[in-house]
Formats: C-alpha cells, structure tokens, sequence
C-alpha cells in the first residue's frame, strides 16, 4: 500500500515540474541566504579568533599600561628582582604594505627566548632557518613572515619587505617563512610580521616601552596568590587582564551586527517557507479526488499525513542540499562584504577562505527541513480530513478559505497587537525588538487574506468600470480562489515590505551620518596619516609636523585630535582627545547638557563627553561618571554632554587635549584640522602643506568636502552586505510570487479553456490574467506600503538603537514608497507573462480535455 | 675543552627552535630520529658560518683580574661554571651546579635604537642532588644579554640570569654569593676563592683538537671554601663545603669525530686536586687531545697529558628514561703520581633532562696516593651518551 502511495505522490509531483521546480528553488535560496551568512559570518569570527589565539597563545593574563604601553624596567624588574617565570614581553602595532591593494600587517615584536611557554608557532618555522633566528634577534629589521602571506605579497625568504609605519618608509628582512596553519589549523600567521621584540620597538617608535606582557598563572588559589602579589609590585598604572577579557569584548563588538544579519537572513527564508506552503497546498487541492479515493480504499488518515508530509520534506530536502551548495558559493561573495564591514567597523582581520563547520551545515539543514514541515503542516492536515469517496469539492474548500480569512484576520490583529506591545516594552534587548518585528511580519501576512479581499472589493467597481467584463472577472477570480491568492499576495507583501523597510531604515541613516558629518566637520583641510587601521589606536603623525603645520601661512586655527584606546579589565574603551578650536564647538550637537555649561567644564574641570552609543551602552547620563585608567591609575571623570557620534558603534569618550595630557603621557596627535584664512585657495595650501610634510612622513591632507565623501563611502561600504541581502530577499520574493501565481493559473487551465470555449479571444485571456495578477501585485503593493513603514521605524527606533546605540530621524521618501509600489506591480505582472503565454497559445479542447 | 662543543649545541638547539619547549621537542621527542642530529648540523653551521668574526684562542695570552672574571664578548661561548659538595653539620650531604653560558649569536656589538637589542644570549642550569632525599632537581633558563636581564661584570666576578646570580660585595672580589631559586629548591652560598687562580692547559692556553684556534681560554678554583644554606621543599639546611669553578671561553670546533667527554673534578682529602677530561672518539678510543690538571696543596699546577691518565669503568647506570647507559663507577690511575682511586656517584640519577641532555653529578671516591689512604668528593660530566644522537652520529 505504502508503495503506491509513494509512488502516486513521486508521480504526481514529475507530472507537475514547474511547481515542483519553485518550490524547490524557493526553499534552495532561502536556505543559501541563510547559509552564506552564516558561513560568512563564521569564517570571519574564526579567522579572528584563530590569529587571536595564536598571538595571545597560552597566556592566561597580561599586564597592559596605557595609549603609549608599558614601561619595559616593569618587565625586568619582575624578571630579575621578583625572579617571576612565565612572562613574555610583547610590543606590537600595524604596519602598512604600500601597493595596490595595500595591505595591513600586525607587527608583533617578541622575545624568542621567553616565547616558549606561551606560543608554539616557533616550532613551525622549520629546521633550515636555524641561523635566520640568531639573524632575527642580532640584525635589526629582520622579520618572519607566514608563507601565504609573503607569497600573496611576493616575498621569498632573503626578500626586502617595503614597509610604512606612521607613513615613513622602511624596509625588513624577511628572514624565515612559517608554515600557514599548521595540520590542525590550531595557529595562524597570516597578515603577521614576526620580528625580535628590539625591531619591533624601533620600527614602531617605542623605545622604552611594551605593549604588554603576557603571563601564565596557575588557576586556582594558587593563581589568585600569584595575582595579588603581582598586582602589589606592580605601580598602579599597569593593570592585569586575563587574556579572554580582550578577545571577548572584540567578539562581543560585532554581536549586533551578526545579529541583524541573521534575522535578514532569515527573512529571506521566510518567504521561502510562503513558497513551500503554497506548493503543498496547491499540490494537496489538485489531488484531492485522489485522496478521497484512497482514503476509500481504506487508507488511513495517518498515512495520508504522512504522505503530504514526507512529499513537503523530500522537496524541503532537495531544495536545502541545493540551498547549502548554493549558499556555499554565495557565502564566498559575501566574505568579502562581512569581513569588509567588519574591518571598517571593528577591528582588521582577513580571512581566507571560507569555513565550513558541519555543524552550521547540520543548522541549515534542520532549519530548511524545519520550515518545510512547518508550512507542509496545514495542507498535510487539509488532505488528511479529507472525507473518503466524497471528493471534496473546490468550491467547498474555497468556502471554508473565507471562513479561514476571518479567523487569520483576527488572529493577525492579536498578534500585531502582541508585536506593538513586545516593541514599546522599555527594554534595551535586542531579542525582544527581534521578536516583535517578526511578529509584526507574522502578524501583518495573517491579515493579508482579509486585506485583500476587502481591497479587491474595493476595487472591484473601478476595475469593471475601466477594463469592462474582463476585469470584473479578474477580480472575481482573485476572491473565489483565496486559498492561492491571499498566500502569493502575502508573500510578496512580505518581501516587498522588506525591501522597503531596510531601504527607509539605511536611507535614514545615510541622511543622519550625512548631517552629523556636516555638522562635524568644519574645518578645511585635514591631515591624516594614510591607510588608517581599522582599530585605534590611530596612527601618530610626528610632533614636529604637527607645530610646523600650525605655524604655516594661511592657517588661521587648527585642531588636533587623537584616538586611542584604553584597555581595562571592563573592556575597552574608545577614547577621543581634542585640541578645539572655537570654530569646531559648534560641531557637535549634544543629545543631552547645557552647551553653555558644557564647554568650560570639558576644556577647565576634565570633565569628558560621552557619545550617544556610549551613553546607551552604559546606561549613563550627564553628570555620571566613567572610570578610566589613567598612567596614574585608575580616575572618575564626570560626565558633561552626551553628543550625537555615528563614528562608532562601541560609542567613545571624549575629552580636551588638556585632560589627556594631564591623565595620559601619550602626547601622539592622530590628525590635525585645519582652518584656513578665507582668502586663501586651499589648493595651494595643500601643497605647501605637502612640502611642510616633507618626504619623510607620508600624510594625507584632504579637503572637508573629500572627507566627507570618504567618509559616505565607508558607510555605503558597511552597508554593501544589508544591500545584498534586500536584494536577495526581493529576488526570493519574486521567485515565490512567480511560482504562486503560476502555478495557481496554471491550474485554471481548465476554467480559461471554458472561457476561450465561449468566446474569449486570446488576447482578452491574456488581458484577464494580466489583470489578475496586476490585480494582485497592486493588492500586495498597498499591503506592503503601512507594513513596510511600520517595519522601518521598528527597525530605525527598536532594532537599530538597540544593536548600536544610534537614534536617527525616519526618513520616508515617497520615491520609496512608488519604487515599492512599482516593485509589486512589476514582479505581479512579470509572474503572470509565462501563464498568460502558455494559457493563449494553448488549444481551448486540450485545455478542457485535461484531466 | 670539550664542553666547547657542549655549548654549541645548547646554544644551537635553542637558537634553531628559538626556544626550549620547541628544542626539547625537536630533541627529545621519542621516535622522532630525523631531527636528533639537527643541533649537530647546526652547530657546525653556526660555528662554520660565523667564526669568522670572533676572536680565536691562537696563543697564550695574561690573565688580569678582575677583568678575566668578567665576559669576553669577542669570543663566541664562554661560562662559568659552578659545582661544590656541601653537607649539613649533621652531616647531610648535598651537590650543586650552577652554570652560566655566554653564547655569541653573531660576532661584534649591534648597533641599535633599542636595549633589547644584542648579540649575547646567557643560559644558566641550576641542579641540586639530595642524597638522603634520593632526589635530583634540574633546572635551566635562557635569556638575552640585554637590558640587565642577564649578564656579567668585568670589575668583579658577577654573573647573573633573571634572578640566578653569582655576585661579590661591591669592596671585595671574594666571597662571591651564588644564589638561584627555582621550583621546591634553593640555595644561597658563600664562597671564598680558596686557592689562587690554576691556568689550565699550557699558560691557560687549552687546545682542543688539531688546527690552530681549535683551543680555549681556561682557567680554574679548584677549593672555594663554601658556606651558606640550601633550601628543598621549604625545609633550610644550614650547610658548609668545597666548590670548583670553571671559566672557559674560545671560538672553535671539535673534530667530527669526538662524540663526547667524561670530566672529572675531584678534591681529596690531602689538599691536591685533579681536573681530567677524558674526549671520547667515534670508535670508543680516548682522543689524544684530551688532558687534565694536578694540583699541589700549594697551588702549583701539573699538566697530565691524555696518557698519564688511566680511566676503568666499573659500572654503569641505565637512565630511567629510555635506558642510555652512563658510566657510573671508575678506577682512575695517575701513574707517574702514584695515585689509584675509585670514584662513585652519591647519587645514581643525576642526568640532566634539559635542552641538552647529560649526566653531571656529585661523586665521592676513596683510594692512595703514593700509599697514602686518600678520600674525597668532586663532580663528574658525562656527555654524548644519548642514543639517538649516538645512533645518529655514526
């Protein structure tokens, strides 16, 4: 019997590609958007974590000082006076590889003498390069590099390595060449240059002073003895971290940027499961004379289910394999956008390629499996009540659809209401704001069926008005098939929707970065170092250049900043110092304090401003207190203003160059503005800049307006990877309204060979599915217009706020809303040309004679 | 002498690795046969490529205190190398090594913004043999010759590692105090220079092997009077005793075919001491370019060539570890001194597992001197008696 049954179904499903063919399509793409994400998002974090791992080693804390380091003597005295074992100096920062593209290397200088205890990567650099140690240590500017990486720039061992630290020129020795990762892929050096701790100090100007030292300690009570005394030896600037305190707050950094990539991810995979739904259900109405047979034949209820059940999971499992190929491809492309984002915003990492955990594939499989029986659950039951013998017939499964639409509709308006509820809950969890913006989805595509109809209805007197008879009967039809209909108009209301609220939400954003930008960036001409690294600390320009520069002709004020980062065993901290000048006060725009009050006491009484993500993040206020560890241990610093700042997400803390210099003995400048004297051409003062620079140090002098382009750029860059996802889930979206609407008007072939039988001219066929369809495209369309606004502003006001810290202004363009109106219309109709096409150029008798 | 080629390989196996735990990998690893050899090929290209620049042992050359305590950076490897025989005044008995090498990663001083950077990289090993606790404890540390992390004095006999350190008062030359600390053991000792300064070799000059330059700068205290405490597992023993220093230092190679040396630094009871190293050739043979030391009660020094002196082996001890085999009891005749003695071990275990590994250890022997009953302690080195590398030399 079972056979049979299977091989009924297997038979029924050939006999039908198109519909299978689409849904396998639709589940296939929503589960490859999940999976490159996912795959993306994996291979990046592991790529970092693994060349964390390998530069932290087996270090189990480390003692860090502030912006300029360590003291070294605090080295040697614990070495020597205290005899402590188990430390290793380290001194590192990032060098530049000039050439195109250019390149970031961290530059991580370490004694080989005391490295073995901590990293074992010594060991892979093989036995013939025995000498090549002896010359790293001895000679200066010598270094090891990884093979990969020196063969991605070109470099044999014996080769010069040209490099810019801070903008000046110089050159290494490439000494000896590390395996890449070795059998176990437990280390990499990628994106490494390994030099003696000496060279690192010299071409990193920090002479005198390390980065940190790294230390094991014993767990357990003997840990915490050895911890206490350490800490009593030590002066109290210098703080001891366990290393997992770093790592952790880098990786929890970009938390809420892989959160929000997997909800859209996941998005897309919504509509996918719109897709399984409307097949089963189409796949399930066509056979129910079948059904009814079969259950006359004393089949039973159970087998029935199961049927429809194992059907929907074969092509659930079929569309997931070619989802996760498909996604491993997609996932290769979209490495380079998340790691791109990644490195704009958070910290510099490179990965190579992509990762493949079996685990995030086992996900994938469970959740396109998942989704599958989820939406094959409804039409399984459907065919599984079907009375024996007693074909149901259609017009009887369309009556109980009106029924459905009205308990959907309500069940939509509690669930909607749930959602409005879950989102104005004063909560700060990004979980929640989640939750409720798919219900909110949820909710919304419940109310689609009624919405629809009430919008066909509404619209029907004005169709038949313009379109005469023809049109009557597309409306007509739209109504008497909901089961089909309502599903493809919810689906492509779904992505429409989508589309539209990720478009308003980065519109809005772009328009605020773009007026914060304005705002901010006031003075003419600014000098940088070039290729800055992702994360502070920033590069320092030499202090000469700095009093040079403010002394040139035509420069009537300058500003200088310098962006750093303090390291603490609560995490890190961004922080900004700021020489004014009176011109850039206006610049900032405070979301809280009194601007009158709040200049005298940042510049006079140290007390700092606080950037709107940090205020969030921390839940502070003005007049709060931030502590910070200062060179001369650890300081409360009050808090004047809370400042609008779209620099970073992590949010900053920012203070005069007077309290900085005060606190920290860092005296490094990161960039200088410069305001110039109306008269003067900035052209020529660029150039005489330029030879102020001199040859040694390169910088980068660029105009306000060019930064600010710069600066848009970076942010359209961060959002490539959200544009592509909008992307893909319209793409999924017009699969799946494709698919619906086909295959729904396909199975009316035998309705449109009556009509053709009766008179209806091609051409007027082709103009009833036209309309249909448009019909439907129009219906989505409006749906996804409210839908697609509220999604907007959840995700502007709850989502966005709570993953970054950032309010924005909404801002909706009735562009926007046509192009959205337009994107339903056109997918509606587009999916109706095949159908249209097939159903005119067929005969009216073979149309009839079907089945 | 012969631990010239000892050095070489430390300092080879740390400098191929870049460190310890790598080079005991490379080194030790049971099964891994390829690379026991690898410290010997380096070594040679070390010492091939580099002697070049450093200054040899050609000819003899005076020897001025206190600059001859301190380092001679010129030269590629020196030490200075202390073990003694201490005991308790219930006359618990302890031995002691403590050892500092100086090895030159290249010739000459870089030049260089950066205190960290240098050419001298300084090993020290740390070992104590407690008799009647049946332990031996080994210990070893590596560091540059930089930034006061490790170094040695030229106005006095001051050498230190981290926190191992060999230091006289800042008026007095002597007594110098060695102090190390490392694990559950401890000591800190006082000792006197005892006799004048023994040249060993002809005028300090100690040739090696053929070929000039081949040779070493190498003189000795043959009895430092000792005082001072030794401290295991937190227990602190109140001790006193005879050491021995050794300070070597030179630029060359051995021959290929010298594959190890035992060294013996024996202190009797009748106020003579005898210093022999016995280098040990491929085929089992005593290599003539072995040579030692007699020295009278007075001081005077008597060079023994390399057939004044008979070695017997008695016995042998099998380590624990893989079954090398060591000599562990030998009869040692000087005949032209008409002097016979039988030397043992305290302790059987007292290899060394370090970067390097070898036996060194405290012994005790009994025997005449021109047929007087004469008694006494020293210490023994027993080198190249690793199997793998024994295996892989040949």
């Amino acid at each position: 019997m079972n056979r049979i049954l299977w091989r009924a179904s297997l038979r029924h499903l050939l006999t039908h590609p198109w519909q299978t063919g689409l849904a396998v399509l639709g589940i296939a793409l929503g589960v490859a958007v999940v999976v490159s994400i996912n795959l993306a998002e994996v291979s990046a974090k592991r790529a970092f974590a693994l060349s964390i791992e390998t530069v932290i080693g087996k270090a189990t804390h480390q003692i860090i000082g502030g912006p300029s380091g360590l003291d070294e003597a605090i080295y040697v005295q614990l070495r020597v006076e205290e005899g402590w074992k188990s430390a290793a100096p380290v001194v590192e920062g990032y060098v530049y590889v000039p050439g195109d593209p250019g390149r970031t290397l961290k530059l991580l200088g370490v004694d080989p003498f005391e490295e073995s205890p901590f990293r074992t990567y010594w060991q892979h650099f093989g036995r013939d390069s025995a000498i090549d140690m002896a010359t790293l240590v001895t000679e200066p500017n010598t270094a090891l590099l990884s093979a990969i990486t020196a063969k991605q720039l070109g470099l044999k061992r014996g080769d010069t390595l040209k490099l810019r630290v801070d903008g000046e020129p110089y050159a290494v020795r490439i000494v000896g060449l590390s395996p890449s990762g070795n059998s176990k892929g437990k280390f990499s050096l990628d994106d490494v240059l390994l030099t003696d701790i000496s060279t690192a100090q010299t071409l990193l100007g920090m002479l005198g002073r390390l980065s940190r030292v790294d230390l094991i300690l014993p767990t357990g009570q003997q840990g915490s003895a050895q911890l206490e005394r350490l800490r009593a030896l030590l002066p109290p600037a210098p703080e001891v971290i366990p290393t997992g305190v770093h790592t952790e707050t880098i990786q929890q950094m970009t938390r809420a940027f892989h959160t929000n990539l997997t909800a859209l991810s996941l998005l897309a995979l919504l509509v996918g499961m719109f897709l399984i739904y409307n097949t089963m259900t189409f796949l399930v109405v066509q056979r129910r004379e079948l059904i009814g047979n079969l259950r006359a034949l004393g089949v039973t209820r159970r087998q029935i289910f199961k049927t429809i059940l194992v059907e929907a999971l074969s092509i659930g499992l079929v569309g997931t394999l070619c989802g996760l190929l498909f996604g491993m491809l997609l996932g290769e492309g979209l490495l380079g956008l998340v790691t791109q984002t990644i490195n704009d915003l958070y910290f510099a990492v490179t990965v190579r390629q992509l990762a493949v955990p079996p685990l995030a594939l086992a996900l994938a499989v469970l959740l396109g499996l998942g989704v599958t029986a989820l939406a094959a659950f409804v039409p399984a039951n459907e065919a599984a009540i079907v009375p024996p013998r007693v074909a149901m017939s259609r017009s009887l499964f369309e009556t109980k659809a009106h029924h459905w639409v009205r308990r959907s509709a309500l069940s939509g308006v509690l669930v909607i209401a749930f959602a409005t509820a879950t989102l104005l809950l004063p909560s700060n969890s990004l979980g929640l704001g989640l939750i409720g913006l798919f219900a909110l989805v949820l909710g919304a595509t419940l109310i689609t069926p009624a919405a629809t109809v009430a919008l066909v209805r509404l619209c029907q007197p004005a169709v038949s008005r313009v379109f005469g008879l023809i049109g009557r009967l597309a409306a007509r039809s739209v109504l008497a098939s909901l089961s089909r209909t309502t599903v493809a108009v919810a689906a492509l209301m779904v992505a429409v929707s989508a589309v539209l609220s990720i478009g308003i939400m980065i519109g809005s954003f772009r328009l605020s970065v773009a007026e914060w930008l304005d705002s901010v960036v006031r003075a003419d001409l600014y000098v940088s170092l070039p290729h800055p690294v992702a994360s502070p600390p920033e590069g320092t320009l030499a202090p000469a250049l700095v009093e040079r520069i403010g002394a040139a002709p035509g420069v009537v004020d300058w500003s200088t900043v310098r962006r750093t980062r303090i390291d603490s065993e609560r995490g890190i901290t961004e922080i900004v110092a700021y020489k004014l000048s009176p011109h850039s006060h206006s610049g900032f725009r405070f979301k809280e304090g009194d601007p009158s009050a709040i200049w005298p006491a940042f510049e006079d009484q140290e007390a700092v401003l606080i950037s709107e993500p940090y205020a969030y993040r921390h839940g502070l206020g003005v007049n709060a207190l931030v502590r910070l560890r200062t060179d001369h241990g650890e300081r409360d610093f009050r808090v004047a203003g809370v400042y609008y700042d779209y620099g970073s997400d992590q949010g900053v803390i920012a203070m005069s160059r007077r309290t900085y210099e005060r606190n920290w003995t860092d005296r490094g400048v990161s960039g200088i503005g410069i305001y110039l004297d109306p008269d003067t051409a900035p052209k020529e003062i660029e150039e005489v800049l330029h030879r102020i620079a001199g040859p040694h140090q390169e910088v980068q002098i660029v105009s306000n307006r060019a930064i600010r382009e710069a600066s848009l750029e970076v942010f359209d860059r961060t959002f490539a990877i959200t544009e592509v996802l909008r992307l893909l889930a319209a793409v999924v979206a017009f699969i799946g309204v494709f698919s619906a609407l086909t295959a729904l008007e396909l199975e009316r072939a035998r309705e449109f060979g009556m009509l053709r039988a009766i008179g209806l001219t091609p051409r007027q066929l082709w103009g009833l599915i036209m309309s249909q369809t448009g019909l439907m495209g129009v219906a989505a369309g409006l749906l996804a217009l409210p839908v697609g606004v509220a999604l907007a502003v959840t995700l502007i006001y709850v989502i966005n706020q709570r993953s970054f810290g950032w309010t924005m202004d909404a801002y909706i363009s009735s562009g926007s809303l046509a192009q959205a109106m337009l994107l339903a219309v056109t997918a509606a109709v587009l999916a109706g040309i095949y159908p249209a096409f097939k159903m005119t150029r067929a005969r009216p008798a073979d149309m009839l004679r079907e089945e | 002498m012969a631990r010239q080629r000892f050095i070489l390989l430390i300092a080879a196996a740390l400098v191929s690795t870049g460190l310890i735990a790598g080079l005991a990998y490379s080194l030790w690893s049971l099964g891994d046969h390829n690379l026991a050899g690898e410290p010997h090929v380096i070594a040679d290209a070390l010492v091939g490529e580099n002697t070049s620049g450093f200054a040899q042992a050609t000819r003899t050359r005076p020897f001025s205190f206190p600059t001859d305590y301190g380092p001679h950076n010129a030269y590629q490897a020196e030490w200075w190398y202390f073990t003694g025989n201490v005991v308790t005044s219930l006359g618990r008995p302890f031995g002691f090594e403590l050892t500092f090498f100086r090895v030159a990663l290249a010739p000459g001083e870089p030049v260089d913004k950066s205190p960290w950077r240098t050419n001298q990289l300084y090993l020290a090993h740390f070992a104590l043999t407690d008799v009647d606790g049946e332990k031996f404890y080994a210990y070893e540390r590596v560091s540059r010759g930089a930034l006061g992390l490790a170094g040695a004095r030229s106005d006095s006999l001051t050498i230190w590692l981290e926190d191992w350190s060999v230091r006289s008062s800042e008026t007095r030359h002597f007594p110098v105090i060695l102090s190390a600390a490392e694990g559950n053991i401890a000591i800190e000792l006082s000792l006197e220079q005892g006799k004048p300064v023994v040249l060993n070799g002809y005028r300090g000059l100690s040739q090696k092997s053929s070929g000039p330059g081949n040779a070493s700068y190498y003189y000795s205290l043959t009895r430092m009077p000792t005082r001072g405490t030794v401290r295991i597992d937190g227990e602190t023993f109140a001790v006193v005793g005879t050491s021995w220093m050794d300070r070597e230092w030179s630029t060359s190679a051995l021959g290929p075919d010298q594959i190890g040396w035992d060294w013996f630094a024996l202190q009797m009871s009748d106020g003579q001491e005898i210093m022999f190293y016995r280098l040990r050739r491929q085929d089992g043979s005593t290599d003539p370019y072995s040579a030692g030391t007699l020295v009278t009660p007075s001081g005077a020094a008597l060079q023994l060539t390399h057939d004044a002196v008979q070695i017997e082996v008695l016995d042998y001890w099998k380590s624990p570890r893989d079954s090398t085999r060591y000599p562990a009891r030998w009869r040692i005749k000087v005949p032209i001194e008409r002097l016979e003695l039988e030397v043992r071990p305290i302790l059987a275990q007292q290899e060394l597992n370090l970067s390097v590994r070898y036996w060194e250890g405290a012994v005790e022997f009994a025997g005449t001197h021109a047929d007087e009953p004469i008694h006494g302690r020293g210490y023994v080195e027993l080198t190249g008696y690793d199997r793998h590398k024994a295996a892989n030399n040949r």
